[in-house]
C-alpha cells in the first residue's frame, strides 16, 4: 500500500513539475536574460516605474473586490436554489450558470450592444428617464468589475450547490434540537462545513480576474491592470520586461494561493455518514411565495440578457442595424450561410474532442492529486496542492508561448519532443488551463467526503479498486462533475492559449469566431456563438443527467 | 455508467488520432496571413482549381501574431508562406533569417519601394491611410479633408483612434506626423504637439477592429483615423463608412509577402507567391478584396474604377521607414507614458 502511494507521488509529481512548473521556469529564465549573462536589470526597472506598481496594485484591488462581489451574487443564489421549493425553480436555477455559457469575444460585443454608450438597455434608461446623455458608460474599474462579477459568481454558485449537495440533513436537524436558531445554524454549521468549497471557489475568482485580459482590455479605457501591461510590452517588443510582469502577476498570485490554501486545509469538518440531503421547504407566506420565484426570475433575466442579445444579433442581416434602438429587420441569413458552408463543422468537431480529452486528463490528475493529499497525506502534499493552482497564475498566451518553445524541438531526453502543429499541444494547454478547476473541485470533494466510508468498505472486504468504484467516486460526483463541466465549458471555448497553438487542421470554435470578427462579419459571429452556447448547454445537461444517474446508482 | 466511461474514452482517442494524424489528400500549403477571411478563401480556391492536387491551408491572425510564430517556430517551421503584414514586420523576420530568398517571375514588374533586400520578401500590395467618417452623419464635403482639419473644433470628442500601441497602421499614422514635425521644425516638440491635440478630440482608444466599426457605424463617436482596404471591405457590407484621401499626403505602406526558411513545400510557396504577384492574382485582388496593387504594368483599364479614382487621386508621402524603424517604438512610449488620456476632460 505505502509503496504504491509512494509511485503514485512520484508520477504525480513528475508529470506537474514537467507540464507545470518548467513552462514557469522557462518564463523567469527569460525575465533574467541580458546579453548572454544573467541580469536584475528589468526588475530595477519595474520597480522604477511608478506606473507599472500602479498597474501591479489594480490587478490585485480589481481581484479582492471580484472575489468579494462574486460570493456576494453567487452564494445566496446557490442557497435560494438548494433549499426552498417554488414554481420554476429547476428552469431558473440552471440558467443561473448561464455567463459560463456565454463565448469570448462574441460575449463582450454581446454585453456593448446592451450596455454600450449606444447599447439597448443604455438607450432604454436614457429614453426613460429623458437624458440628454448616455446614463452610464462602460468604461474604467467599475465596467471591469461589473463585467467579472458577472462571469465569476458562477465558480460560487455552482462550488456551493455542490458542497450544499453533500450537507448532512441529520447535521441540521441535530443543531435545530439542540436550540440553535437559524443564524446560529447557518454560521456555526453551515458555513463551516462550506469552508472548502467556498475556498476553492474564492482562489478560482482570485486566480481568474488576476489572468483576465479581455474584460480590462476591452473596458479598461486608461485603466491599467498586470495582463494588459504584459500584452504591451510583448507588442513593443520588450519581451524581457513582459516576462518581468508575468513573473510578478505570478508571485502575487502565490502570495495569495498560499494563505487561501492553509485556510482551506484548516477546516476538516467532514459530515459523518451518508445521510440525506435537506429537502427543499416550499415557501410559506404568501408575499414569499410570490415574491422570491418573481425576484428569482427578475435577476436571472439580467443575467441571460447579453445571451439574448447575441440571439438577436444572429438574426440581424448585415449592415443594416446602425443606430435604431431595436434592429429594423431580422432574417435567417447568417444561419443559412453557416450551414451552407462545410467549414463550419470542423472547429466544432476539433473543439469537442479537444475540450473532453483535456477535462478527462484533468480531471484524472485532479483524482490522484487529491487522493494523495486529503486522504493520504503524503509528505509534501502543500506543494502538490500548490502545483495544481500554479497554471492559473500565468497568462495564458505566456503559457501558451512557453509551451510552443519548450515543445517544438525533438530532444526526448530533455523531456522535449516536437507536439508544435499537433493537436496534442492544444490539448496539453488546455488541461493546464482547466487543471485548477477540477483540482479545486476535487480537493473540495475530497474534503467533505466522510473516511470513514472508505475505512468500512475496506474493512468489508473491498479493495481498493471497488472501494473507489463504488464509495469513493460516487460520492465525489457532484464535486467532480461541477468541476468537470466549468472545465469543459473553459475548453471548449478557450481562446487565449489557443490563438498561439492551433494550426488550421486544429482549429478551435474561438478562433473561427475570431476570424468572423476580423471581418466585421458580426451577425455570422453571433450565429456561431449562438451554436457554441447550445452545444455547451447540452453539455451541462448531460451532466446533470450523469449525476442523476450516479445517485440513482449509489442508492 | 461503468460501461460507458471506457467507451467514452476509446471515441475520444479515435476522434484525437484523426484530429491528429488523418491525412488530407494532396500536398499542403500552408499559409500564415493576416489578410482575413474572405481574402484567403478567394486564393485558396483560385489557387486550388490551378493546382488540383494541392490543399491550401491558411491560418489567419494578426501580422503581430504572425511574426511571433514565424520567430517562435524556427527551429520546426509549420508554414511555407507568410503573406500579408507591414514591410517592417518583414524587415526584421530578414534579419533575423526567417526568411528564405525567392525571386518570383514578376520582380522587375513591381515598384523598386516594393523589392525587399537579397530577395528575401517582395511588396504585393499599398495600404493607404485615410480620414474615416460615418457617411449617415457627416457628407463627404463636411468631411476633414486633411490631417490638421481633424484638429478642428468641430470634431472634439467625436474622434475613435484604434489602440496606436496595438495596431501597425495606427503606428504608421503617428510615426508620419513625428517625421512631419521633425521635418518641419527639427525637432520631435511638433509631432508631440499634434499627438496631444489628437488626444484632446479623442473621445476614446478602441482596442479592436471589430469594435472600431461598430462604435463608428452606431455614431459613438464620427471620425477615425485608418487603412482603405479595410474601410471599403466594410463599406461592400453595407455599411455607412466613407473615406478622404488627405490632401497634402498620406503615407503608404508596402504589404509584403516571403516564403519562410525551411519551409516544407518550398515548390508550392514559390508557386503560390508567383501567382499572388501575377497579373491575375492582383487584379482578383483589386476587384474582389479592394487593395492597391504594386504592380507597375497592368493597362488601367482592366482596374476596377474605385481603384483608378484613387490611384488618379492619392498622393503617397514620403516616410523616412528607417527612421520610424529605429524610433517609432520610443515616439510611441512617450506617448503612452505622456500624452495617452490627457488632453480628455
Amino acid at each position: 500500500m505505502l509503496n504504491r502511494t509512494r509511485l503514485l507521488t512520484a508520477i504525480v509529481f513528475a508529470l506537474l513539475l514537467w507540464a507545470v512548473v518548467y513552462p514557469n521556469l522557462v518564463v523567469i529564465g527569460e525575465s533574467v536574460r541580458g546579453d548572454g549573462t544573467v541580469t536584475v536589470r528589468h526588475y530595477a526597472e519595474f520597480f522604477g516605474t511608478p506606473s507599472e506598481l500602479r498597474a501591479l496594485w489594480s490587478s490585485a484591488w480589481i481581484s479582492v473586490a471580484t472575489v468579494l462581489l462574486s460570493a456576494l451574487i453567487g452564494v445566496p443564489l446557490a442557497f435560494l436554489f438548494a433549499r426552498y421549493e417554488f414554481p420554476g425553480r429547476r428552469a431558473l436555477g440552471a440558467l443561473a450558470a448561464m455567463p459560463v455559457l456565454l463565448p469570448p469575444l462574441v460575449g463582450v460585443i454581446a454585453i456593448l450592444f446592451l450596455y454600450g454608450e449606444s447599447g439597448i438597455a443604455t438607450r432604454l434608461v436614457q429614453v426613460a428617464l429623458g437624458l440628454n446623455s448616455p446614463p452610464w458608460r462602460l468604461r474604467g474599474p467599475g465596467a471591469i468589475l461589473a463585467v467579472h462579477a458577472y462571469s465569476m459568481y458562477v465558480y460560487f454558485y455552482l462550488f456551493t450547490l455542490a458542497g450544499l449537495a453533500r450537507l448532512d440533513l441529520a447535521v441540521l436537524e441535530a443543531a435545530a434540537s439542540l436550540g440553535a436558531g437559524r443564524l446560529r445554524t447557518l454560521t456555526r454549521v453551515t458555513l463551516p462545513l462550506l469552508t472548502p468549497a467556498l475556498a476553492g471557489a474564492s482562489l478560482l475568482t482570485f486566480m481568474t480576474s488576476m489572468a483576465s485580459f479581455s474584460a480590462p482590455y476591452v473596458l479598461g479605457g486608461g485603466f491599467r491592470v498586470m495582463t494588459t501591461q504584459i500584452f504591451n510590452s510583448k507588442l513593443q517588443g520588450e519581451t524581457a520586461m513582459a516576462m518581468v510582469e508575468t513573473v510578478m502577476l505570478a508571485a502575487v498570485s502565490l502570495l495569495v494561493l498560499w494563505p487561501l490554501a492553509r485556510w482551506e486545509g484548516s477546516r476538516q469538518y467532514v459530515a459523518p455518514g451518508k445521510g440525506m440531503a435537506p429537502l427543499r421547504v416550499p415557501l410559506r407566506s404568501r408575499w414569499a411565495s410570490v415574491g422570491v420565484p418573481s425576484l428569482a426570475g427578475l435577476g436571472v433575466l439580467l443575467l441571460v440578457l447579453p445571451h439574448l442579445t447575441l440571439l438577436l444579433v444572429s438574426f440581424v442581416p448585415d449592415g443594416t442595424w446602425t443606430t435604431q434602438t431595436l434592429p429594423p429587420r431580422y432574417s435567417l441569413e447568417n444561419y443559412v450561410e453557416l450551414f451552407a458552408e462545410a467549414r463550419t463543422f470542423r472547429p466544432i468537431v476539433n473543439s469537442l474532442l479537444m475540450a473532453s480529452a483535456a477535462t478527462f486528463i484533468a480531471v484524472a490528475i485532479a483524482l490522484a492529486v487529491g487522493h494523495l493529499v486529503v486522504r493520504r497525506r503524503v509528505a509534501g502534499r502543500r506543494l502538490l496542492e500548490g502545483t495544481l493552482a500554479l497554471p492559473w497564475a500565468l497568462p495564458g498566451t505566456v503559457l501558451a508561448i512557453a509551451l510552443a518553445t519548450t515543445f517544438s524541438v525533438d530532444r526526448p531526453w530533455t523531456g522535449r519532443v516536437v507536439l508544435v502543429g499537433t493537436a496534442w499541444i492544444l490539448v496539453m494547454a488546455y488541461v493546464l488551463r482547466v487543471l485548477p478547476l477540477t483540482g479545486r473541485a476535487a480537493l473540495a470533494g475530497f474534503r467533505q467526503l466522510d473516511p470513514s466510508l472508505e475505512e468500512a468498505a475496506a474493512s468489508l472486504g473491498a479493495g481498493p479498486w471497488r472501494t473507489l468504484r463504488r464509495i469513493t467516486l460516487p460520492g465525489l460526483t457532484p464535486a467532480i462533475v461541477a468541476g468537470a463541466s466549468l472545465a469543459f465549458v473553459t475548453g471548449l471555448g478557450e481562446f487565449v492559449a489557443s490563438i498561439v497553438l492551433y494550426t488550421h487542421r486544429t482549429r478551435p470554435i474561438a478562433i473561427e469566431i475570431l476570424s468572423q470578427l476580423r471581418d466585421f462579419d458580426l451577425g455570422a459571429a453571433a450565429a456561431y456563438g449562438v451554436l457554441l452556447m447550445v452545444l455547451v448547454a447540452a453539455a451541462f445537461m448531460l451532466g446533470q443527467r450523469w449525476i442523476q444517474a450516479g445517485k440513482q446508482a449509489a442508492d | 455508467m461503468r460501461m460507458v466511461k471506457p467507451v467514452c474514452g476509446d471515441l475520444l482517442l479515435i476522434g484525437l488520432v484523426m484530429v491528429t494524424g488523418c491525412a488530407e489528400p494532396g500536398a499542403v500549403l500552408t499559409i500564415y496571413s493576416p489578410h482575413g477571411r474572405d481574402h484567403l478563401v478567394l486564393f485558396e480556391d483560385r489557387f486550388e482549381t490551378l493546382h488540383p492536387d494541392v490543399n491550401v491551408q491558411w491560418v489567419d491572425m494578426g501580422s503581430q501574431e504572425v511574426f511571433d510564430r514565424v520567430r517562435s517556430e524556427r527551429a520546426n517551421p509549420q508554414a511555407d508562406v507568410w503573406f500579408g503584414g507591414p514591410e517592417v514586420f518583414f524587415a526584421r523576420a530578414a534579419a533575423e533569417g526567417l526568411l528564405e530568398p525567392y525571386r518570383p517571375v514578376w520582380a522587375d514588374s513591381v515598384l523598386p519601394a516594393a523589392r525587399g533586400p537579397d530577395d528575401l520578401y517582395f511588396g504585393v500590395y499599398l495600404t493607404p491611410a485615410v480620414i474615416t467618417f460615418n457617411s449617415d452623419a457627416v457628407s463627404r464635403d463636411q468631411a476633414p479633408q486633411d490631417w490638421d482639419d481633424v484638429l478642428d473644433p468641430r470634431w472634439r470628442g467625436q474622434v475613435l483612434i484604434r489602440d496606436p500601441l496595438a495596431s501597425g497602421t495606427m503606428h504608421m499614422i503617428f510615426g508620419t506626423i513625428m517625421y512631419r514635425g521633425l521635418q518641419a521644425t527639427g525637432d520631435t516638440a511638433a509631432g508631440y504637439e499634434w499627438l496631444r491635440r489628437l488626444d484632446a478630440q479623442t473621445k476614446e482608444y478602441v482596442l479592436n477592429p471589430a469594435i472600431l466599426y461598430q462604435k463608428l457605424v452606431r455614431r459613438e463617436g464620427l471620425l477615425t483615423l485608418w487603412d482603405l482596404p479595410d474601410v471599403l471591405h466594410v463599406q461592400d457590407r453595407g455599411f455607412p463608412l466613407d473615406y478622404v484621401l488627405p490632401k497634402s499626403g498620406t503615407p503608404v505602406l508596402v504589404d509584403g509577402i516571403a516564403v519562410i526558411k525551411g519551409a516544407e513545400q518550398p515548390e508550392l510557396a514559390r508557386a503560390f507567391v508567383d501567382y499572388v504577384g501575377s497579373v491575375e492574382g492582383q487584379l482578383l485582388a483589386a476587384r474582389r478584396a479592394f487593395r492597391n496593387l504594386t504592380r507597375t504594368d497592368i493597362p488601367a483599364d482592366s482596374l476596377p474604377e474605385w481603384l483608378i479614382q484613387v490611384t488618379s487621386k492619392l498622393k503617397p508621402m514620403n516616410l523616412d521607414w528607417d527612421l520610424l524603424e529605429s524610433h517609432g517604438r520610443e515616439w510611441m512610449r512617450y506617448w503612452d507614458a505622456h500624452i495617452r488620456g490627457r488632453g480628455q476632460r
